[in-house]
């Protein structure tokens, strides 16, 4: 498909750009002066509680809404001088499966196909294609309301693809399925990753950390923190914390821990210490001499939930 | 063509969803079904009291060559009131007509375009509505046919007789074909309401689809299924028992601009509409409400004269008039011209309106 024509005065290497992006709806802030640079054949992955602002954002990319103020190409069209160029070149997997129930698979990608000006011939080929990638082929003759939730999202995903765009939106792919089925969801965008530019919006943090290469984190309107799963964790945490299952934790051992660390718990035969820097081979030699016998322990992994209520304050569900 | 595949696609979801298809076809036909089973295709027998007091070979033509003819009326004369009202209390009539003085002039002075009032006064047995329903419509019907057509051919030697045998299904059958169309407004609404509501519209406005492509997509497959239903409702009449003797593509094309009418304020309700919810309950405050007073299913002559101006201002009324007049009567287009320029007035200004509208909506 040949829908790649970049502007000029724009980076070749970015597929979606914005500059001080901007929408309000009355007194409400919705996006709030967002700049974002994804680069071609990048997952990049908006991630932020319900009312952030991530649909919205989505839809002014997709040119379902006008920006209040603010720019933003998307392979170097302009999204308020140049929708249609831009409506060509994407695909978008809203967040509610909207599909023609009393259509089956065949029927709504045909649909979209032939509105993006696909031949029949190219529709029967690419729509073969994705039937068998995400394994609907036994059920692509079925009306799409005979469908469950996971295959509905499924096709969802391959109404966004049917065209083969450069950029594909996939706002809130998972919302509401079982954990089987967001794993057949996950790892059919993980074989998409550097083949298209794809932003996905979730408010997932697994789902985030698992696809993303790169998070950015919104709240409010606003991006928050943004860089790799790894760059935010080390990055935002300033506190690290060990977990140590061990014998023999004396009031002695607990005592000198505490004396040495800011945070020590004890429940169970297990030791959690929390510090700014914290040296691995240190605390267990130091346990070995204090007469402890460690069993177990590692360092506790950061979680983007931790990223997230470090920059904002609060967790990711309030 | 972008239209067309988002007009296939309507189409499907139309035809796939049994309780939209029965809505559409169904209910109408229900209607129809019950009127020809209750009333049938026979003619009714209706005896009929005439006191011409108008004396003149005007007013006895209009009693031998029109009434007469009329193969639902058994016509007798009577020399005055208090005869007639006798044997309608007894039940041996069941209506009388009394001609006046000057009808001859009234219908002389119609017949020169100057406007005048042809007055019949008719006395029937309230009790039954819808024989006293169908004698007026019968009566209405042969007057304004004698008063246009007849008088200038008897002059001249050639008389036309009414040929048609007035039965209850040839009254009633365009009322519910008008009916059948007036349903297109909720139909209309809830196919592109339900687009809206559920997101499928801002979908496919993400693809390069312009506006103009959905408003088509819908168009096109509204009009389909008006034409359809057309064809399966004539045909349902016709199967009744409804006599034709008009140009039927006349008819067509009067029922054509009655659909789009329909759809017209089906887009406005749409667009004014949130849900499909929302949509429903103010499509059938429209329909019901119009249907009643354009007579749909029974005559609006019954009707107070301010009800009957209130219909007339939408298109129904006139589309029923106009149907009636071509497939009962068999009046040419010179007799409609007055119906047809108003329903295609009707149909250019409500569409577009719809179109102003429902592209608005799709920009917010």
């Amino acid at each position: 498909m040949d829908y790649v024509k970049p502007a000029k005065g724009t980076d070749d290497a970015l597929a979606i750009q914005t500059s001080q992006l901007t929408k309000t709806f009355g007194s409400l802030v919705a996006v709030n002066s967002i700049d974002l640079n994804i680069k071609r054949g990048e997952l990049f992955g908006l991630l932020g509680p319900n009312g952030a602002g991530k649909t919205t954002t989505i839809n002014m990319l997709c040119c379902l809404l006008r920006p209040t103020s603010g720019s933003a190409t998307i392979m170097g069209y302009d999204i308020n001088q140049q929708p249609f160029d831009i409506k060509g070149a994407i695909g978008v997997s809203p967040q509610e499966t909207v599909l023609s129930e009393r259509l089956n698979c065949w029927e709504n990608l045909a649909l979209v196909g032939k509105i993006h000006g696909l031949s029949s011939t190219e529709i029967r080929k690419r729509s073969q294609e994705l039937i068998e990638a995400v394994g609907l082929a036994e059920r692509a003759k079925d009306q799409v309301r005979k469908f469950s939730g996971g295959m509905k999202r499924r096709l969802n995903i391959m109404m966004a693809l049917i065209h083969n765009p450069e950029v594909l939106f996939l706002d809130e792919p998972t919302l509401g399925l079982d954990p089987q089925a967001r794993r057949a969801i996950w790892e059919y965008i993980f074989r998409l990753k550097g083949e298209k530019t794809i932003l996905l919006t979730t408010h997932y943090m697994d789902e985030a950390d698992f696809l993303a290469d790169r998070i950015g984190i919104m709240d409010e309107g606003k991006i928050v923190a943004l860089g790799t799963s790894t760059e935010l964790k080390i990055a935002m945490l300033e506190r690290h914390t060990m977990i140590i299952y061990a014998w023999n934790l004396t009031q002695k051992v607990i005592n000198e821990m505490r004396s040495r660390y800011e945070e020590v718990e004890v429940t169970d035969g297990t030791l959690i210490i929390t510090d700014k820097q914290l040296d691995f081979k240190e605390i267990i030699d130091l346990l070995h001499s204090l007469g402890a016998v460690v069993r177990s322990a590692y360092m506790k992994e950061p979680t983007l939930d931790d990223v997230f209520l470090h920059v904002t304050g609060k967790g990711l569900r309030e | 063509m972008r239209f067309w595949e988002l007009c296939r696609r309507n189409l499907k979801e139309t035809y796939r969803d049994p309780l939209a298809l029965g809505f559409l076809l169904a209910f109408p036909l229900l209607f129809m079904v019950l009127m020809g089973v209750a009333v049938g295709g026979s003619t009714p027998n209706f005896t009929i009291g005439i006191i011409d007091n108008d004396h003149t070979s005007v007013s006895q033509d209009f009693v031998n060559e029109a009434l007469a003819k009329v193969p639902a009326f058994e016509i007798s004369t009577y020399e005055d009131t208090t005869t007639a009202m006798k044997d309608l209390k007894f039940g041996d009539l069941n209506a009388y007509v009394v001609i006046p003085h000057g009808f001859s002039e009234q219908v002389s002075q119609n017949l020169q375009d100057k406007e005048t009032n042809i007055i019949l006064d008719m006395t029937y047995d309230e009790s039954d509505i819808m024989v006293s329903e169908q004698i007026i419509s019968i009566i209405n019907t042969v007057t304004r046919a004698f008063a246009r057509i007849e008088i200038p051919v008897t002059i001249n030697a050639n008389p036309i007789h009414i040929e048609t045998e007035i039965t209850f299904i040839d009254f009633i059958a365009p009322g519910i074909i008008i009916f059948g169309l007036l349903i297109l407004i909720p139909t209309s609404a809830r196919m592109m309401v339900r687009d809206k509501e559920t997101g499928f519209l801002s979908r496919l406005l993400t693809t390069p689809a312009r506006p103009v492509d959905f408003i088509l997509g819908y168009s096109l497959c509204l009009i389909f299924i008006a034409i359809v239903q057309i064809i399966i409702f004539i045909a349902a009449a016709r199967w009744f028992g409804m006599d034709i003797v008009g140009n039927l593509w006349l008819a067509f094309l009067i029922l054509i601009l009655t659909g789009l009418s329909s759809i017209g304020i089906g887009m406005v309700v749409a667009s004014l509409s949130k849900s499909e919810n929302q949509a429903e309950p103010l499509c059938w405050l429209i329909a019901m409400p119009l249907a009643m007073l354009s007579g749909c299913w029974f005559s609006t002559e019954i009707m107070p004269s301010y009800l009957r101006n209130a219909a007339n201002v939408f298109p129904y009324a006139h589309a029923i008039n106009a149907s009636r007049g071509i497939l009962i009567r068999g009046v040419g287009f010179e007799a409609i011209t007055g119906d047809f320029l108003f329903l295609v007035g009707w149909a250019v200004v409500i569409f577009t309106i719809g179109i102003i509208l429902f592209r608005r909506t799709m920009r917010s």
